[in-house]
């Protein structure tokens, strides 16, 4: 096996992160190596600057088959290195064909070539063992077809390398089935495959080495016969606790939700009950159904079986409404999209939720101005005046406007997703204080969290949630990295 | 001290030249237009006569002509700000004008009964078209085209495709509210008819209701973020649903109004109504995307629209030319918002490079 790519001393750094550090890193012809590490340990700015979507700082080197190459997303397509990122490319409305020959048609003066378009498409399927025909509409596919689909897509311009980033995530287990095996036959033709999962086993399964990522730091790097996952996990987790931040702990109160075997919106037959004055941690690998699962509990998506109880008495959360005059709110992970109404001003933000609550048809902006200006102080929310909208504010600062949202709703029960994604270290622990805060006044946050510090400093209790359903239950001492990380990804449930 | 001046300035780059008063480039845009029909009247006259073009009888005029389509340019405006659009007010308008004056003049169910049921009517098709676009995905536009052919076709058919004329039943809706009063610069006499009067009613409820109501807020906050306003408890399907039921309603009253003056219900009576009132709701600065807008900038669109055709007249040009003019005058208003806005942001940007330069150089000489 010779060697195709080699990156040595690569480092990235964002404006105040250090997202990768000296980074070297080799794939061989024929070998699946592949990247392990937990959110944010550095995999996807590494595939990026592999694809050439991101330049690295000066200084590394990039060798691909022997020469000293620079990336650019042209320059990697052109040598054949193709990225399959977690996300599906593919145009819903287009049959197969049409989705890989989108963008480099093969065309005769202008004139489509279908019939051989067609031809090589149907070559690479039956290469593929794949019993899809070229015509059918992508829209009419599984998303573990379409990730076929693209991996075809791959091959049909003939690849040296192929990148994939979590290809699994979210797949049925004959859908994960159907990929590895491709992956396999892909690797028996001699193309180089860096492999992306959370899932450890398909990384015993297909893999020939594996380098583990912690921090933007090359950790280690195995060949896979004859390693442990203990040994992976240990290697993956590793952060300096003193480094989190220091919650105050306040005293757990009685139950104010319990949740009983609530299935829907695919999470399964989940239960647990929340306490007043506690902070309860939902971890687990992105797309492992944790927001999913809060969007049942806040009314947003139907809850197909089940039943939730908040203080003692059963409700039915049909819709968001109905949710806050239960006293939940819901902190959304995308507060842009789905938080905030951005070229309306911070007064008008935070009215908007407890509408629901009041009975009063006339509505004085005065009176909102009034709120408004009320929650820029007491959330310290840096602007001019309430008056100000909210598309022009920081993102820390649009996130107070949506917890100022929810407060003036008098809510008890804070789903809070992701609090801290994509905001400032100062505001990041303003708003844990905030957090606390509320439990002092009796209440009680269910938070969803991918960044592990977080989830430990933060919580009481986690629940570690796995395709739907909850893994495991961490209280106190219990709560560290490497637990959290074996139950999110150890051995695959059926 | 430093830093919240940075926040400031950097705050100050993405709002509008006029920041606080959305309405002001409109309205200025709308001044410009009446000062140059004035001065080029004073200057054709040379300066003997007061400008025709201001004269209290003409403004009464435009009043008259611009009544009805303002009447439905409100309700298009609470549409286009919960995120819709309504393509079928023309010929809900024909629709309307011709159930009522069938009613009064072959039903002879009575004219009270008659406007009822053409304004039912009216509310009945809007509401089925607001069903059907609130619990789908499928675009407003394509629903409510689909339902401007079709009310052309139940209209046509009512009629046998023939107008229906009526003997004047309507005429109390057309009385002059100002009897006596006369123009003092022409000596002319002046009409003010209630349409008038109940356009103003309108606006200014519609006005106060997407101002000062919960659900006017609403509105707002569904054309803006529908998906934020189903997560802070707004029955958003709801509130798609009841902005066409009030655009059914000021449509079947404004047809209602327009069949008054024309005495003759027939299928030309609201055609080009759907141009004009969307014409005069974007010239006062609602988005088509939803979420912006307001009523005193949509008034302001319609007085604009209104008085070009007028002043078109008023100068003798070709009335051809009426429909270049206000064509003009949709792209120019509604460019000038956008643009003000991209100078502000450039001149921010300049302020910003200074501010930048400064620190550079004063931290250079700190270091040498």
């Amino acid at each position: 096996m010779d060697e195709i790519l080699r990156l040595s001393h690569i480092s990235k750094t964002f404006p105040g992160v250090r997202a990768l550090q000296d980074i070297s890193f080799d794939l061989k012809r024929g070998e699946v190596h592949c990247l392990c590490g937990e959110n944010g340990a550095g995999k996807s700015t590494l595939i990026k600057i592999l694809s050439g979507a991101i330049q690295p700082d000066e200084g590394g080197q990039i060798v691909f088959n022997g020469n000293e190459v620079s990336l650019t997303p042209r320059s990697a397509l052109s040598m054949g290195i193709h990225t399959i990122y977690q996300e599906h490319i593919v145009f819903n409305a287009l049959n197969i064909t049409e989705n890989i020959f989108a963008g480099s048609e093969i065309a005769r003066r202008g004139l489509m070539q279908r019939k051989e378009m067609r031809r090589q498409t149907e070559n690479i399927l039956k290469y593929l063992k794949s019993d899809l025909t070229p015509d059918t509409r992508v829209s009419d596919l599984t998303s573990g077809q379409q990730k076929i689909v693209e991996i075809a897509k791959a091959l049909v311009f003939k690849s040296n390398v192929i990148i994939l980033d979590e290809p699994t995530a979210s797949f049925s287990s004959s859908e994960i089935a159907t990929v590895l095996n491709i992956v396999k036959t892909v690797k028996a033709d001699g193309i180089g495959v860096i492999y992306i999962s959370h899932h450890l086993d398909e990384v015993f399964e297909i893999g020939d080495r594996a380098t583990v990522l912690r921090d933007g730091s090359v950790v280690s790097m195995y060949p896979v016969a004859g390693l442990s996952k203990t040994t992976l996990i240990k290697d993956m987790v590793g952060r300096d606790p003193s480094t989190f931040y220091k919650r105050e702990r306040v005293k757990r109160g009685e139950v104010i939700l319990e949740v009983r075997n609530v299935t829907g919106n695919g999470a399964r037959n989940v239960s647990f009950q929340l306490h007043r004055g506690e902070v309860l941690g939902f971890a687990g690998m992105v797309g492992s159904g944790r927001s999913e699962l809060m969007e049942v509990l806040f009314g947003s998506a139907p809850l197909v079986y089940g039943e939730i109880v908040i203080n003692g008495s059963a409700v039915k959360q049909s819709s968001p409404k109905s949710a806050i005059q239960n006293k939940m709110c819901f902190i959304t992970e995308s507060r842009q999209t789905s938080g905030l109404f951005l070229p309306k001003t911070i007064a008008e933000n935070i009215a908007v939720a407890n509408m629901v609550n009041t009975r009063q048809f006339v509505m004085r902006p005065a009176d909102d101005l009034l709120t408004g200006e009320k929650f820029v102080r007491l959330l310290n929310i840096k602007a001019p005046s309430a008056r100000t909208r909210v598309v022009n504010l920081s993102g820390g600062n649009q996130q107070k406007v949506v917890l100022g949202k929810w407060f003036n709703t008098g809510g008890e029960i804070y789903i809070f997703d992701e609090p801290s994604l994509g905001i400032d270290v100062g505001s990041k622990q303003e708003i844990y204080k905030v957090m606390v805060d509320l439990l002092k006044e009796r209440k009680a946050i269910l938070m969803v969290s991918s960044d592990m510090p977080e989830v430990i400093s933060m919580s009481d209790r986690v629940i570690v949630f796995k395709q739907g359903q909850i893994a495991g239950e961490l209280t106190g001492e219990e709560i560290t990295e490497e637990n959290i990380l074996t139950l999110s990804i150890g051995d695959r449930q059926e | 001290m430093s830093k919240p001046e940075i926040s400031n300035a950097t705050l100050q780059v993405k709002e509008s030249l006029f920041k606080r008063y959305e309405n002001l480039t409109v309205l200025s845009i709308f001044a410009s237009f009446v000062a140059i029909i004035v001065v080029v009247q004073l200057i054709s006259t040379g300066g003997s006569r007061f400008p025709t073009f201001i004269s209290p009888i003409n403004i009464v005029n435009i009043l008259q002509q611009v009544a009805v389509p303002g009447i439905v340019a409100v309700s298009m405006t609470m549409v286009m700000v919960s995120g819709g659009i309504d393509l079928s007010v023309g010929m809900l308008a024909s629709l309307v004008s011709i159930v009522v004056s069938l009613g009064i003049s072959q039903w002879h169910l009575g004219v009270g009964p008659s406007i009822l049921l053409g304004v039912a009517s009216a509310v009945v098709l809007e509401t089925i078209m607001g069903f059907i676009i609130s619990r789908t995905r499928i675009e407003p536009f394509i629903i409510t085209l689909g339902g401007m052919i079709s009310f052309q076709g139940i209209a046509l058919l009512l009629s046998n495709s023939r107008e229906v004329v009526m003997k004047g039943e309507l005429n109390f809706l057309t009385m002059n509210l100002l009897e006596g009063a006369r123009d003092p610069v022409t000596g002319l006499i002046l009409r003010v008819p209630p349409y008038v009067v109940v356009f103003f009613v309108i606006a200014l409820i519609g006005g106060l209701l997407l101002t000062y109501t919960k659900y006017g807020r609403r509105i707002y906050a569904v054309g803006t973020n529908p998906r934020a306003a189903f997560l802070a408890g707004i029955d958003v399907r709801n509130m798609r649903l009841s902005v066409y039921m009030i655009q059914g309603l000021l449509v079947g009253i404004g047809a209602t109004m327009l069949l008054a003056r024309i005495n003759t219900g027939i299928i030309t009576l609201g055609q080009g109504l759907e141009i004009d009132t969307i014409a005069m709701v974007v010239i006062g600065g609602t988005a088509l995307s939803g979420g912006k807008g307001n009523i005193v900038g949509t008034l302001i669109g319609v007085f604009f629209l209104g008085s070009i055709a007028n002043a078109m007249n008023l100068l003798r040009l070709p009335s051809e030319v009426q429909f270049l003019a206000k064509g003009l005058v949709v792209i120019i208003a509604v460019s000038a918002g956008d643009v003000s806005s991209q100078i502000s942001e450039f001149r921010g940007l300049r302020r910003e490079q200074a501010k930048a330069r400064n620190v550079e150089s004063t931290a250079k000489k700190g270091g040498s």
